[in-house]
């Protein structure tokens, strides 16, 4: 096993003609697609990987400077493909891994086929003419409190981003595997990924775009999909789905699976 | 694309084809810690492992190393080669010359061979050692073990370990000989690597090869980036946890402690009581839900089991013996676990029964303490519906002009349908406001409150709890409140009149649905800047409604004059707020600043107003019970300009007034030219009693009379007053709007009350005219008190931070003072004099904790 499969802790499972990638958004891992892989392999071979900086990862190779930027993350992923000598891939990208996706497949044309985004934003702050959700001042806030008690700040974020009880069982697995970051790598992630503005880029994005968003997404409103729609250079198509919170493929599988499957499956018609 | 093939992480010395290690095929994109891989973090773990083996080879007994483990423990031992071979290990110690032989794995297949391979080595070794000693290196050991499985069947896997055996034997004598020479120069290391199942073979079928090859054992812990794959995996796993089965040096966590207590927390015999057949049937509800969830979740991991899963679904890369018996483990983990989650839901209902039927547990187990809240079937109490929610009109323009309205003629302006339901309360209302504040608990005013509505409505037994509750409800209580809240905060008064009627709609059952079903925790949203004004009145809410003093959690950055509480270091706003409810679940709790508070902040609050329940940073659940929340928070935009001139109350100066140590002195001096300006106020103004709230029953029936004949000469008085009033509320009202009070926020919450600012030139002339009424009771009519607007500004700084009211403080201090001085006056004739309040001394610090003047000097 290569350096990178082993850092990123790449998976490849199933088998067939076409490639997919799996990337999980911030706070999350791999096993956030646990609910989809099982629906792939059979006609799919899946890559699945830990961003840097995920709880799973070994926190040296974090490179504070490296992943100051989005840019960082989307190198990795097509280091990654290179390793595996993969030609051309779907990206399914989650949240920040969305833009990541995009700024890969902008980089590399060839590598990547088609993006399907899942609440994705390419801008976390509201700015004149965008709406975005946040003020600069939440997201202040929002950093001070990781810094002032980590466990407390996971805690209360889990529920607010997944939408769902404290009990259920989506909120526990992703305060988990936001609670496995180390508090400064996620402090430093959370920086990158709320200042990061992709507006600029996605014009350049030309393949083909699926955006599938939640109806309610504290993180991401919902006329975000309108503005990615609007903007991505290439063919786009919105799907909002009746689901709550950030990570409606972890907190509402039923809903969400058969949603991502036919936007991998199927292309959008011409 | 393969850009490079750069082998900085792996240049063997020896060539062992055995041992090469796939090399990273680098590229441009890669991440460049991951190019230093080998050699950063990783490296320090081998050089760890790397530094044991040599520790091992320079010992005089056991001094052979076998690397064990699973994770390529070759890489270790070409590391050690790299550093014999770059000579890194110094010119001191034994293996400063050493050479390292490899057995050729070739040579190790054809089993025939091997003895007389070894006795070739015999010679390559002697013609080497002389130089200064020989490592020779084995390889994977499992040659020993194993065979190409060409033929099969037992005879073969016979003849193998007989050759196996001859060949342990033969190195055994190979190794005796060269060191035999007892010296430790010029000596013969063996070295090998095992994978520990290997090893166990070794020892089970070559008993006596640890001894003869003067073995020992090193094991070799996994790479971090192969653990890595375990954390994630994570807490669920935590009783079968794979990454323990392969790592032999890490010891195996018997059970997770929390896990642990929490289970034998559940079991606990004596809190396994049944609930009440509504809330089991509710709970077998739930609890086949939750039996539908793990079937569909076992399915689901079932489905995982299937070969083509990644690791993380399928628990570990195993050995295939290995994984049943985890795949056992993790199925006891899974009924463990369900277990655990049935408990935790057997415990939840448990407790909303308690919260929710607490007669029920009354009765069956009457010796344990029912928990104090008291709750919504009180809102079922027939009772109740006998009257409708009543939307109390008050015109409240003058605050204190109202009471006395109330008093004087109680039935005109009792609120509609009160006086149709109750006919016997305006009575009872009297008395209730007669005495002062230390008699007129509000227990026994709200038990007599009770009395008189069971008397008048029903006489259906009740329990206590509800009668408590019940009081709440009362018609007098509404009147009480308000009246209380209009006395804190008199300046408030269309505020308090909200307050009054939201609390009583709350308390009816009526304030807004939220989530499923009615609930008895009340919201109130307060905004607008008058923070003592809302601070007030959920104090008087407090002592009212709960017979306590509200719990403070500020939300927003601590403010300069507020000192924190230290019990509250470290903990989160949420925690508090869950041990305030925990502690009294019947308690008014203000959270202040709710608009400085952050983001996350705000969403757990509002999801505590939308839910009922509220989760603390340790992940546990409460109910909110029946406290009454009020978030304060500002929103307001006030004209600069009218701060600036005065025309509003400013909260940071009145405090830098108040905080000094002052006295006030009465003096009697000649009347002033000054005294012409405050002619209408001080003298010609009909005097308006507005004091018989404090005071004392007598003085009440004096004034009744005292009024009425007010009220026949002169009514302009009173119209001119409002006119006035209205005039100032038109000019605040100009300069101050609420503005971006969020709508997430006041959409769910039972009520908004808007607290306006504080006009000053309203407040000081109600103290003023405060004053005056009572310096005429006492003293008389014909003597006029002058009070300078310092001292009413100082007197208002007072009031603004002192927990008394101004009713209390005139009739405690200023009262005494005033008696004081009657004696001393002249007689009647003293027309030319006026009665002046002015600050006697003004110095410094306060000194104690009151920030009113205690007594007054009085000169005569």
């Amino acid at each position: 096993m290569g350096v990178v499969e082993e850092a990123h802790n790449v998976k490849l499972v199933g088998s067939g003609d076409q490639t997919i990638v799996l990337a999980h958004g911030f706070g999350t891992d791999q096993s956030v697609w646990k609910h989809l892989v099982p629906h792939l392999v059979d006609d799919y071979r899946v890559i699945l990987f830990d961003n840097m900086g995920a709880g799973t990862t070994n926190p040296d190779y974090f490179d504070f400077e490296r992943y100051s930027t989005l840019e960082g993350y989307a190198y990795d992923v097509i280091a990654i493909l290179e390793e595996l000598r993969v030609k051309s891939c779907i990206f399914v990208g989650h949240s920040v891994s969305a833009m990541i996706g995009a700024i890969a497949s902008i980089t590399r044309p060839d590598l990547v086929t088609k993006l399907v985004t899942v609440s994705a934003s390419p801008r976390y702050l509201n700015d004149a003419n965008y709406y975005g959700g946040f003020e600069k001042e939440d997201i202040q806030q929002l950093f001070e409190a990781m810094q002032s008690n980590y466990k407390a700040w996971c805690d209360g974020f889990a529920p607010l981003v997944v939408g769902g009880d404290m009990e259920s069982v989506a909120v526990q697995e992703f305060s988990r595997t936001l609670f496995n970051m180390r508090p400064d790598i996620a402090l430093s992630v959370a920086q990158t990924i709320f200042q990061s503005d992709m507006r600029h880029l996605l014009c350049h994005v030309t393949i083909p775009c699926h955006i599938i968003q939640s109806m309610k997404d504290l993180a991401v409103p919902i006329v975000i999909s309108e503005y990615l729609h609007q903007n991505f250079g290439g063919k786009s198509i919105v799907e909002v789905m009746q689901t709550d919170g950030h990570l409606p493929q972890l907190s509402s599988p039923d809903v969400v699976i058969p949603i991502l499957l036919k936007h991998i499956r199927y292309s959008i018609a011409t | 694309m393969m850009l490079s093939t750069a082998t900085q992480l792996s240049t063997p010395p020896t060539a062992t084809p055995s041992t090469v290690v796939p090399l990273a095929n680098r590229n441009i994109y890669l991440n460049p810690r991951l190019q230093q891989g080998g050699t950063g973090q990783m490296g320090n773990q081998r050089s760890e492992e790397v530094k044991k083996v040599l520790d091992i080879l320079v010992r005089t007994k056991k001094r052979n190393p076998v690397l064990v483990g699973d994770s390529e423990p070759e890489a270790v031992v070409k590391e050690l080669f790299r550093k014999i071979e770059s000579k890194e290990l110094g010119a001191e110690g034994p293996l400063k010359n050493v050479q390292v032989i490899s057995i050729e794995k070739e040579f190790l297949y054809d089993k025939n061979q091997i003895l007389s391979k070894i006795k070739e080595l015999d010679r390559v070794i002697e013609s080497r050692i002389v130089s200064g000693g020989v490592i020779l290196d084995l390889g994977d050991l499992k040659w020993l073990v194993e065979q190409p499985m060409s033929f099969g069947g037992a005879q073969q896997q016979q003849v193998v370990s007989d050759i196996g055996r001859a060949a342990v034997v033969e190195m055994g004598k190979l190794l005796a000989r060269f060191t035999g020479d007892g010296t430790n120069d010029n000596n013969l290391w063996l070295i090998g690597t095992a994978t520990c199942e290997t090893y166990l073979r070794c020892q089970v079928y070559h008993s006596t090869m640890e001894n003869d090859w003067d073995l020992q054992a090193v094991p070799i812990t996994s790479r971090s980036p192969l653990l890595g794959i375990f954390p994630r995996v994570g807490t669920e796993r935590i009783l079968s946890n794979p990454g323990e089965n392969l790592n032999p040096l890490k010891s195996v966590p018997t059970l997770h402690p929390a896990l642990t207590r929490r289970v034998s927390e559940n079991l606990d015999p004596a809190q396994r009581t049944s609930f009440c057949p509504q809330c089991s049937d509710n709970y077998e509800k739930e609890l086949s839900k939750l039996v539908a969830i793990e079937k569909s979740f076992s399915e689901a991991k079932q489905e995982d089991n299937r070969p083509s899963l990644p690791l993380w679904l399928k628990n570990a890369k195993l050995q295939s013996s290995d994984a049943k018996t985890i795949d056992q483990s993790e199925g006891k983990y899974q009924e463990v676990l369900s277990k655990q989650k049935t408990q935790e839901l057997q415990k939840k209902w448990r407790e909303t029964c308690l919260h929710l039927h607490p007669n029920y547990h009354h009765k069956i187990h009457s010796d344990r303490t029912a928990p104090p809240a008291l709750s919504m079937p009180s809102l079922c109490n027939p009772n109740l519906f006998v009257r409708p929610p009543f939307q109390p009109r008050l015109q409240t323009t003058k605050p204190l002009g109202e009471v006395l309205q109330l008093n004087t003629n109680p039935v005109t302006s009792q609120p509609q349908g009160c006086t149709s339901s109750i006919p016997g309360s305006p009575v009872r209302t009297d008395l209730v406001l007669g005495p002062k504040g230390t008699e007129n608990t509000p227990e026994k005013a709200t038990e007599d409150g009770v009395k008189d509505l069971l008397g008048c409505i029903s006489s259906e037994p009740q329990t206590k709890v509800l009668d408590k509750f019940a009081d709440a409800l009362d018609a007098d209580t509404y009147k009480k409140l308000l009246k209380g809240l209009k006395e804190k905060a008199w300046w408030q008064a269309e505020a308090a009149t909200a307050v009054a009627s939201a609390i009583t709609r709350c308390r009816l059952g009526n304030g807004r649905c939220r989530g499923a079903g009615s609930r008895g925790d009340t919201w109130l949203l307060f905004t607008g800047p008058d923070r003592v004004g809302k601070k007030k009145m959920s104090s008087v809410l407090a002592e009212q409604i709960c017979g306590t003093i509200p719990v403070i959690i500020c939300l927003g950055s601590q403010r300069g004059g507020e000192e924190s509480d230290m019990n509250f270091r470290g903990k989160t706003a949420i925690d508090r707020i869950a041990e305030a409810v925990r502690h009294n679940p019947f308690s008014v709790i203000m959270l202040e600043d709710i608009d400085e508070a952050d983001m996350i902040l705000r969403g757990s609050v509002k999801r505590a107003i939308e839910r009922g329940r509220l989760t603390d940073s340790h992940g546990r659940e409460i109910s909110l019970g029946n406290a009454i929340f009020i978030l304060t928070g500002d929103w307001s935009t006030t004209n600069p300009e009218a701060t600036r001139d005065g025309h509003v109350v400013d909260g940071k100066k009145l405090a830098s007034i108040a905080s000094r140590d002052w006295q006030l002195g009465l003096i009697v001096r000649e009347k002033s030219a000054k005294r012409r300006v405050n002619w209408l106020q001080n003298e010609d103004r009909p005097i308006k009693p507005r004091r018989e709230l404090g005071s004392g029953l007598s003085l009440d029936l004096n004034l009744a009379v005292d009024t009425e004949d007010d009220r026949t000469d002169g009514s302009h008085n009173s119209s001119d007053l409002t006119i006035d009033h209205e005039d100032e509320l038109g000019l605040v009202g100009r300069q101050f709007t609420i503005t971006s009070v969020p709508h997430e926020l006041a959409s769910i919450v039972d009520d908004s009350i808007v607290f306006k600012p504080v006009d000053s030139s309203f407040v000081r002339r109600e103290i003023k005219n405060t004053i005056s009424v009572k310096f005429s009771m006492v003293v008389g009519d014909n003597l006029p008190i002058e009070i300078e607007d310092d001292v009413l500004e100082k007197i208002l700084g007072g009031l603004w931070h002192d927990q008394t009211s101004l009713e209390q403080w005139i009739e405690n201090v200023l009262a005494p003072s005033f008696n004081q001085l009657k004696p001393r006056l002249p007689s009647i004739e003293s027309r030319g004099l006026v009665v002046r309040l002015v600050v006697e001394s003004d110095s410094g610090e306060r000194r104690n904790g009151d920030w009113l003047p205690s007594r007054i000097t009085v000169e005569g």
